[in-house]
């Protein structure tokens, strides 16, 4: 975009590190102690990749990745709130 | 030039100390506090620095200003909905003084 060198540019620098970020935050849904622990990991793994995908769409100038970005939010809407529905109902079943 | 690296710089370091605190706290409720605040206010920022910074048409920035949008309606819906199911699901909180239960007997 700015330079030919990707490593100049800032926004490479975002990708970067917000993937390695994602990448530590493996260890909250691997290891969580409950299962809204695991949950809440997944949904700020998934808040993250939108934006290195919105990014990486600037930066390498392929414009239509922005609405895979778009789809994945809404996506992430309609399961996060399935999955917090369906673990308040199986507390009221279980009592 | 400046305010747009700014507010880059600010979205990563706020993501990086919710990762942080979502490692660290003891407690899922306070795991949320850490990491969907942070995630909102870093994401939101990073777009909008993204979208003043890219040499880009009119029409992907206005992309961009939704995206954002977008995250700041959903981010604490979903937010509110685990601490919710979380707390009816019997997992108790580690402070003092549990007002959720206090104002739904």
């Amino acid at each position: 975009m700015f330079e030919e060198n990707l490593l100049l540019n800032p926004l490479t620098w975002v990708i970067i590190i917000l993937l390695t970020t994602a990448f530590i935050l493996f260890y909250r849904v691997i290891v969580g102690p409950t299962i809204p622990d695991r949950f809440i990991g997944v949904n700020t793994i998934t808040t993250k990749l939108m934006v290195v995908i919105a990014v990486l769409s600037i930066l390498i100038e392929e414009y239509f990745l922005l609405d895979i970005a778009i789809v994945l939010v809404l996506v992430n809407t309609v399961g996060g709130l399935v999955l917090a529905k369906h673990l308040e109902r199986c507390a009221q079943d279980g009592n | 030039m400046v305010i747009e690296l700014i507010l880059i710089i600010f979205g990563i370091s706020i993501m990086i100390f919710g990762a942080i605190g979502l490692l660290r706290f003891p407690d899922p409720y306070t795991r949320l506090h850490a990491a969907t605040k942070t995630d909102t206010g870093g994401a939101i920022s990073i777009l909008i620095g993204t979208a003043l910074l890219a040499p880009a048409p009119l029409s992907v920035k206005i992309k961009l200003v939704l995206l954002a949008i977008l995250i700041a309606m959903i981010n604490p819906m979903i937010s509110h909905a685990i601490g919710r199911a979380a707390h009816k699901s019997g997992i108790e909180p580690k402070v003092g003084i549990d007002m959720y239960a206090r104002d739904n007997p």
